[in-house]
């Protein structure tokens, strides 16, 4: 795979390859500016390779639309930012639904309720996200990426905002739903001791993956 | 369906959390104004169609010059009509062996079929409104006559053969007609005396009237079943006697309707404003949605239902409050309308919800739309889909909405293709000047760095500039409405003197006209007197002219004959625009000078010549000269006047106009005793009923500006909105480097102030040269630029900006600066 760079000049990623199997986990290594964060969004399909292709649970990325890749990221992602992504206006419970009403899911408020309850939130879930704190906003983020019961969950620096013993809080919860429910996880980080805790470590290096 | 349920929850939850608001406000105001005004509009159009069939005292009326057969009568009551007769002609009564004109008018029960006589028992009662006809053997008389005659209630007068006891007063009969016909006093008999008085002889000026009233359908039935084709036999219908009514109302109508289109395009203004705020803070979300599996048509549809929505909402909302200003605008003019007007029918609600979506739509749709074109990737990398909302594609929507209301409003569409060029010309203008003074601001910074105050202002050049169009669109309202308004009716009311005439004399013979001026002049008033000859326009050049071959005001112009006079001098308040007047000692007498309205409507130039029919012989001359004639001006004005030596010699009355005292009124009775044949006009009376019209309209013109200054506050609150924001972030952080709240706020203060007197300076301006170019054109008053206006903008901007912006800012201030930085992450 190949992908310049915004400016169109840079080759961002030269001949990289990475093969991820279902209920693997994955960390991703690398300083900042390496890449990662372009790496997980070519992944989702947010954006698309120069040259070469991304097979998604056997769908070829870079030969469907924009649409058809949102309705992919729909039925088998689930997101986790380092910035949370919360939608400020909604509740705890409605960020958690949001997923399940696009897909037009019926049961959408039950399921997220018990999402919620799953990651220890179920007394805050009418709680807005700046009544919440850093580890319960990304708690909140969690339950809302596994709500459709993702196949691949990509986490961008999960832990990044969080102090050492909330981010070790929520890396047990990654991977608890991991393991528990046979979810891939790629997750991107520059944190050594989170990295170490998945199956393969990879270091991003020059616009190429190396395993670390 | 799944994505407009979506988008209903969606828009529940930016309720709740405060977005929107200003939005659904300012729409609110806007389908309030309109709707109020439609209502009005419709009520008031069907009460005046029921006031119409007042002034026929009938829905309709057959009128001829003999009586009408019995057979008449019985197939009318066959029909289920209703039926009244009348008969009015000209006599004399006698008091004691004094005389006096006056003119009869028999009636039959149950007359008046439509409206109500004002009745008064005795000079001190009040008058109460009745529906019936005087007793046999009795009359109710015009108060006058009771002056003129010297008698009193209960006495008697004697009609013909027949003696009649006096046993009320006629204040008011709404079948009169205007004020031009009836001229001697009013006595009133029931119909069954007329025999008795033996006045009605072959031959008699008698118009006899069958009063007919009932179902539409009847009606036709029985007009179907008339001989018409009868001479003299005329159909009467309301709108035949309420011409002038009708046009009044039409453009009051108009007026209204336009300008409750101000207070839509001040609320679109808003509804821009606060939509572009909105939806910048919608691009995350978006771009978080689309992350999670939204499609841009899934964007496109939600984004889209929640403005239909929201018109919905809005609109419902709006058509209940314009209900509710309606019947408030309605109690404001009741006196003016019928006790019973028809009830409110669905149609203003309908074109409230139209107005709704339509504002949506063109405002706030084009913006929202952009949305789609959010990249997903914007939530890994946060410097995309930043300028999905560039370029000016997104104004036209608003423009061609703004466009399609005024001209739907004004249904024409030269009118509404003017107003849009004035309100686009307006706004151009206040955002070059925006932007020229804050161009000024940034050369002064330049020079001075030490003028930290001026530091936010010229950092945001762009959104100051758009605030203080904004504000400045709705100070300009505000004093538009306010200030220039009363100083224009100030300056209406001046131009109307005081000592304008309030009474004229027709009809005075040519050798009365001396001892007329006489008795005037005894007692201190001084009257010009103008001869005037009844003549009909037949030819212009070598055309024939017929009525044919006109329309609206020129075929009324050429049907009927019209007042001619001579002289030599021409009256002090006419101007002449085109050609010259003779001013030689002798000038050549087949010379006409043609009013300018008249020469328009009929195409007269100067040079052509006209053609008249007056006592049966042709006149004809050239015209010299066209005249502008100020016809408000209640002086004594003519449509075509001759040189003196072409008319003379044709039959000839005088008139004459004068400003009488009330405490000199004694006069009218001795002028009319020695002068019997002299017709007395008072103008007093009808420049009354004007008066309260105007007042009582000008009150609904207030309630309705009401709603404009509604949405010029919203305006001004829009636009401090998108600001908002900012200036948290930017409190929080010169507080975290040390900043005293009190230095921060004098920052912000001093900012408001500047943005405020730009605002108020431009408005202001822009309000005194509408007022001076409305003053000017529309009304030709003689009016000045209103400094008033400037400064109250100049003064006012600024305080309503600090007011405005400390509501909206406070709470940056109080809160910790953790608070806000942690919060303005979003």
């Amino acid at each position: 795979m190949r992908f310049h760079g915004p400016d169109g000049e840079i080759i961002l990623f030269d001949n990289l390859h990475l093969d991820v199997r279902a209920g693997e986990s994955v960390a991703i290594l690398g300083a900042s500016g390496s890449g990662k964060s372009t790496l997980l969004g070519l992944l989702a399909g947010l954006d698309l390779p120069t040259e070469g292709r991304i097979l998604l649970d056997g769908h070829d990325l870079s030969a469907m639309s924009e649409d058809a890749r949102a309705r992919l990221r729909g039925e088998l992602l689930g997101f986790v930012f380092q910035s949370f992504h919360l939608l400020p206006g909604l509740t705890a419970i409605e960020n958690v639904m949001l997923p399940a009403e696009l897909a037009g899911d019926p049961e959408a408020a039950a399921k997220a309720a018990a999402a919620l309850k799953e990651v220890g939130l179920g007394n805050r879930l009418r709680h807005y996200p700046a009544q919440l704190s850093g580890g319960e906003q990304q708690r909140v983020a969690i339950a809302r990426a596994f709500i459709m019961a993702p196949k691949l969950l990509l986490a961008d620096e999960p832990t990044g905002n969080l102090d050492h013993h909330t981010g070790q809080r929520i890396a047990d919860m990654l991977f608890r739903l991991n393991h528990d429910r046979g979810t891939t996880l790629v997750l991107v980080t520059h944190d050594q001791a989170l990295a170490e805790r998945c199956q393969h470590v990879y270091r991003l290096q020059d616009g190429n993956l190396v395993a670390a | 369906m799944r994505r407009a349920g979506l988008a209903w929850r969606l828009l529940r939850r930016d309720w709740r959390a405060g977005e929107l608001r200003l939005l659904a406000a300012a729409l609110v105001t806007a389908v309030a104004a309109v709707c109020a005004v439609s209502w009005l509009a419709e009520r008031v159009a069907a009460a005046s169609g029921y006031r119409a069939a007042e002034l026929l005292a009938a829905d309709r009326a057959v009128q001829g010059s003999e009586p009408f057969p019995a057979d008449w009568l019985d197939r009318a009551r066959e029909l289920g009509l209703t039926v009244a007769r009348t008969a009015e002609f000209p006599s004399v009564v006698l008091a004691g062996d004094r005389p006096q004109l006056v003119a009869v008018k028999a009636v039959q029960a149950p007359y008046p079929l439509r409206g109500a006589l004002q009745l008064q028992p005795t000079p001190a009662a009040p008058a109460e409104a009745v529906q019936a006809v005087p007793a046999p053997g009795t009359a109710w008389v015009e108060p006058r006559l009771l002056d003129l005659l010297a008698i009193a209630v209960g006495e008697s007068i004697a009609l013909g053969e027949q003696r009649f006891g006096i046993a009320g007063l006629l204040v008011l009969e709404p079948d009169r007609g205007s004020f031009l016909t009836g001229l001697a006093p009013r006595v009133m008999i029931n119909y069954a005396d007329l025999p008795a008085t033996g006045l009605i002889q072959p031959g008699s000026r008698v118009r006899y009237q069958l009063l007919l009233a009932g179902p539409e359908a009847a009606l036709q039935r029985f007009r179907d079943w008339l001989p018409l084709d009868r001479p003299g036999l005329e159909w009467r219908t309301p709108a035949d006697s309420s011409f002038g009514v009708r046009n009044v109302l039409e453009r009051a109508q108009r007026f209204l309707g336009l300008a409750s289109l101000l207070t839509v395009v001040i609320a679109g203004v808003a509804i821009l404003l606060t939509i572009r705020h909105y939806a910048q803070r919608q691009v995350d979300r978006v771009a978080i949605m689309r992350c999670l599996g939204a499609t841009a048509a899934d964007v496109t549809a939600l984004m889209a239902w929640k403005l239909v929505w929201l018109a919905l909402l809005c609109g419902a909302r709006g058509i209940v409050l314009g209900y509710w200003l309606h019947l408030a605008m309605l109690a404001l003019v009741a006196q003016l309308l019928p006790p019973q007007i028809p009830p409110a029918g669905p149609y203003p609600a309908v074109v409230g919800l139209g107005i709704a979506l339509t504002a949506m739509l063109g405002f706030a749709l084009p913006t929202v739309l952009r949305l789609r074109q959010v990249p997903p990737l914007r939530v890994l990398r946060r410097e995309l889909g930043q300028g999905v909302f560039r370029g000016s594609a997104l104004y036209l929507a608003a423009l061609a909405a703004v466009f399609l209301l005024m001209w739907w409003q004004a249904r024409d569409l030269p009118l509404a293709v003017l107003v849009f060029a004035a309100v686009l010309a307006t706004l151009s203008l206040l955002a070059a000047l925006a932007w020229l003074l804050l161009r000024l601001l940034v050369r002064l910074r330049g020079r001075r760095r030490r003028l930290l105050w001026l530091f936010g202002i010229t950092r945001r050049p762009l959104s100051t500039s758009l605030q203080i169009m904004a504000i400045g669109v709705g100070l300009m309202a505000l004093l538009m409405l306010t200030i220039v308004r009363q100083d224009l009716l100030a300056a209406w009311e001046d131009s109307v003197p005081q000592d304008a005439p309030n009474l004229f004399l027709v009809n005075v013979q040519p050798s009365q006209v001396e001892a007329v001026r006489e008795l005037l002049q005894a007692h201190g008033v001084s009257a010009d007197f103008y001869p005037m000859l009844r003549g009909r326009l037949i030819g212009i050049n070598d055309r024939t002219v017929s009525p044919e071959h006109y329309q609206d005001r020129a075929q009324q112009l050429v049907a009927r004959e019209f007042n001619l006079s001579y002289g030599r001098e021409p009256a002090a308040h006419n101007r002449i625009v085109a050609g010259r007047w003779w001013a030689e000692a002798e000038p050549r007498p087949d010379q006409f000078s043609v009013e300018i309205g008249m020469a328009r409507d009929l195409g007269i130039q100067v040079g052509d010549r006209l053609r008249f029919a007056v006592g049966g012989e042709e006149v004809s001359g050239t015209v010299t000269s066209v005249r502008e004639v100020q016809w408000d001006s209640f002086q004594v004005n003519f449509f075509v006047i001759a040189p003196p030596g072409l008319l003379e010699a044709y039959p000839t009355t005088f008139i004459t106009s004068f400003y009488l005292p009330s405490a000199q009124r004694g006069l009218l009775s001795e002028l009319v005793r020695r002068f019997p044949s002299v017709t007395v006009f008072d103008i007093d009376a009808i420049l009354g009923t004007v008066r309260d019209i105007i007042a009582q309209g000008s009150r609904v013109v207030e309630l309705m500006t009401s709603m404009t200054l509604i949405a010029g506050l919203i305006v001004l609150l829009a636009a401090l909105q998108p600001t908002g924001e900012e200036r948290r972030f930017e409190s929080a952080l010169l507080r975290t480097l040390g900043a005293e709240r009190r230095h921060v706020r004098r920052l912000a203060r001093a900012e408001f102030w500047l943005i405020g007197a730009a605002a108020g300076a431009l408005g202001g301006a822009c309000a005194a040269t509408a007022g001076l170019v409305i003053a000017r054109r529309l009304f030709q008053l003689d009016y000045g630029f209103d400094v008033t206006a400037l400064l109250v903008g100049v003064l006012a901007g600024p305080l309503l900006v600090w007011l405005a912006g400390a509501l909206a800012t406070w709470r940056f201030y109080r809160a910790s600066p953790m608070r806000l930085l942690r919060s303005g992450s979003d």
